[in-house]
């Protein structure tokens, strides 16, 4: 029975053998448990997963997103999540149960090329995912810049316990709002969000190194003016 | 819903895209007359006569050149012929589609076309061997492999450069008709190098090489295309927007000034290997 | 007509029956596509790109708890010695159908139903065994692109030159050969996903050909792991 602790993989690998509760990212035919990903592999007491390097968004309930508005109908606004599937944001969910086409109308509240914080209210197999701005936080962004990163490196944008972003805000004076849809909000002055930038940009390439926040610290506290992206 | 043709720029960004218009500069740190890094790799396809791969940022083209012998058109029995087709493959972007070409499709061929062949680079008449019988025929066939702006400059500049680098076989004309591969191989008769230049009108501003951001905002697109010798022989207006006297005048002396420039680099390209 | 293998046992390029042409593999290439891949398979030059899952259109075509898939095979007009007209052929429409069932079975399309996955294949250059490369590079394009997989798909064509199996043919092999054989095959699962005939192969032959292919194949897959890994992972990772 070989079992090994981390390792990389691509799809079709063998991880583990034997019996697991807890998969992800895997396939399993009997006792034998397969990668289905790029990814690095962990065998845990319990579980066996594969941490994908790549992939596209797959929307989850409660999930924290930037959207952008692309089309509207006559009940709702289509919005692009980067995902597999267009978003919708209901009209209803915004102006309320008494909303009437004739009097409210979408393109005021939000307009075609508008971008908004919003969260997954429903997303299932039958289904396209539905958005909600109803909460506090959510609703249009106003200013600042919009930059795209992997999906999958979300969670190291974010760090242990937010540790990561933090270092990242406090750094360059910036505020971000991560969605988990690999689309992050940068605001702040204009060189803040260049450092923010580029320190999003090293922790996309790096993600799977060990000490990343020590070298975002570095690239944030070297002097301004210095370190351009291309 | 309908499906888009080109991705919806933010209001955000478009507010960027527009302060930063108001201090002459665009976005990756440009002038409003500079061109993104423009890099040629020739030689790729060894099977066809000559190739090559232009990169404008991130727009990725490849021509393939290929000469074979053909009948020439009734009109012109003494001709050659000079074929040139484009196409944006469905591996280029999201909004490509497969299929047969749709209107932005065919438009960017005809350009391309126009520009090669007004400005006769090709000297057709030294591609006949039998009048009215044998002649050799030139295709030109250039491919989008990535999508991000000025397809026209990335299409033409391929194929130009694709053509000055092609060989064709030198053929030896026989008794009852026939023509004979001699087997030496010489260049193809060209005349000069046409260099097209597209420019994007954007809140009144003329800026070269749009990029695909500028391309969905932009008011009215322009390209001109010019030989050698400081004349221009093709041009195109797009977009659904209008361009005043003195915006034209400026986008052809541009056309011509920035054309020379390029010319130099593809000049270079082409006498020195890859850039 | 000279004969395609020498006394020595050697072919027109110097290789021997058992030899693969040199490979070459990149991942990564068309930053547009969600996933990518390039291959240089001897003078066959192939680039493979993958858009997905993405939004059904036209919408009436999507599958309610699968994902559809789609695939395209096409050579540039530049791409053969002969200049190929740009409009699809029958030979091309066939060989995407080919493709598309021998990558069908290494995906996981129940996990994006309602979406569609479309893969394209572009041969910029052709010269014997396209097929077996542009499966092959489409099958990294789907693992760059992060979608489900069971397993690779590893292609790899034998044929019979001058009565004898051989593994690997190129473009005058094929034309001057006696038979061809594309295969493609899941490694690690070991299920052949394409395979096709042309020409003549008693039983014997036959077998050894299809052994040669299945080798080929799982040398092809080797280096489509270090492709991926030298990609993702930086080269000191992989073995």
């Amino acid at each position: 029975m070989s079992e090994v602790k981390r390792k990389y993989v691509i799809p079709g690998e063998l991880v583990a053998e034997g019996s697991y509760r807890n998969v992800s990212n895997i396939f399993r035919v009997e006792q034998r448990y397969y990668s289905t990903r790029i990814g690095l592999a962990e065998v845990l007491e319990d579980s066996v997963r594969v941490i994908p390097l790549s992939g596209p968004y797959f929307p989850r309930v409660d999930d924290l997103v930037i959207g952008k508005i692309t089309d509207f109908s006559a009940f709702a606004w289509e919005v692009d999540i980067s995902a597999c599937l267009p978003a919708f944001l209901p009209a209803q969910s915004v102006f309320g149960r008494e909303y009437s086409p004739a009097r409210d109308s979408l393109t005021n509240k939000f307009a075609v090329g508008d971008l908004i914080v919003a969260r997954i209210a429903a997303f299932d197999r039958t289904r396209d995912p539905l958005l909600t701005v109803s909460d506090h936080g959510l609703g249009l962004v106003s200013s600042g810049e919009v930059v795209k990163i992997s999906p999958i490196k979300v969670p190291r944008v974010i760090g242990k316990k937010g540790t990561m972003i933090k270092t990242i805000e406090s750094g360059t004076n910036c505020r971000l709002t991560v969605g988990q849809n690999g689309l992050i909000v940068i605001d702040g002055s204009a060189e803040g969000i260049l450092k923010a930038a580029s320190a999003l940009k090293l922790i996309e390439e790096e993600a799977h190194i060990a000490d990343l926040n020590q070298k975002v610290q570095e690239l944030i506290s070297k002097t301004t003016g210095v370190e351009r992206n291309e | 819903m309908a499906s888009k043709k080109s991705p919806v720029v933010t209001r955000i960004k478009r507010a960027q895209l527009t302060s930063l218009l108001s201090k002459g500069k665009r976005l990756g740190d440009r002038g409003l007359l500079d061109y993104r890094p423009i890099s040629v790799e020739i030689g790729v396809i060894e099977k066809a006569s000559g190739s090559a791969i232009v990169k404008i940022g991130n727009t990725k083209v490849i021509a393939g050149v290929k000469v074979q012998l053909d009948k020439p058109f009734e009109d012109t029995p003494d001709k050659g012929l000079l074929i040139v087709t484009a196409e944006v493959l469905p591996i280029a972007s999201p909004y490509a589609e497969p299929g047969p070409p749709d209107e932005d499709a065919v438009e960017l061929a005809r350009v391309v076309d126009r520009g090669i062949r007004e400005s006769g680079m090709i000297d057709v008449s030294k591609l006949c061997l039998i009048p009215g019988k044998k002649v050799l025929a030139v295709f030109v066939d250039i491919s989008v492999l990535n999508v991000d702006g000025n397809l026209f400059d990335a299409t033409s500049y391929a194929a130009v450069t694709a053509l000055s680098l092609s060989t064709m076989p030198k053929y030896q004309v026989e008794e009852g008709d026939t023509v004979k591969d001699t087997g030496e191989k010489v260049p193809l008769p060209i005349t000069n190098l046409p260099i097209s230049v597209t420019m994007a009108l954007l809140e009144n501003n003329l800026v070269v090489d749009p990029s695909l951001d500028e391309e969905s905002i932009m008011n009215a697109r322009i390209t001109f295309s010019s030989s050698d010798n400081n004349t221009l022989c093709a041009a195109q207006k797009g977009r659904p927007g209008g361009f005043s006297v003195d915006q034209i005048k400026l986008a052809a002396s541009t056309a011509l000034s920035k054309g020379e420039e390029i010319r130099q680099i593809l000049r270079r390209c082409v006498e020195n290997g890859t850039k | 007509m000279s004969s395609l293998i020498n006394s020595e046992g050697k072919r027109r390029d110097g290789r021997g029956i058992d030899e693969l042409r040199p490979i070459k593999m990149q991942v990564g290439v068309i930053q547009n596509a969600n996933g990518s891949a390039y291959i240089e398979f001897g003078k066959n030059k192939i680039l493979a790109g993958v858009y997905g899952p993405k939004e059904v259109h036209p919408k009436h075509m999507s599958l309610s708890d699968t994902a559809v898939l789609r695939c395209r095979y096409h050579m540039t007009p530049f791409s053969t010695d002969t200049r190929k007209n740009p409009a699809p052929s029958r030979r091309e429409i066939e060989i995407s159908k080919v493709i598309r069932e021998a990558l069908e079975p290494a995906l996981i399309l129940t996990d994006y139903p309602r979406t569609a996955i479309d893969v394209y294949v572009e041969v910029l250059q052709s010269d014997g065994g396209s097929r077996c490369a542009g499966v092959t590079a489409a099958s990294l394009a789907l693992a760059d692109a992060g979608i489900n997989m069971l397993d690779l798909v590893s292609g790899c064509a034998a044929g019979k030159i001058d009565g004898i199996p051989v593994v690997d043919l190129d473009d005058p092999e094929d034309k001057e050969g006696d038979g061809d054989m594309p295969v493609a095959m899941l490694p690690n699962l070991g299920k052949v996903t394409l395979l096709q005939i042309d020409g003549k192969f008693s039983s014997e032959e036959f077998e050894k050909a299809f052994s040669y292919a299945r080798e080929g194949c799982m040398k092809v897959y080797a280096m489509q792991r270090k492709a991926l890994m030298d990609h993702y992972f930086g080269a000191e990772e992989s073995t």
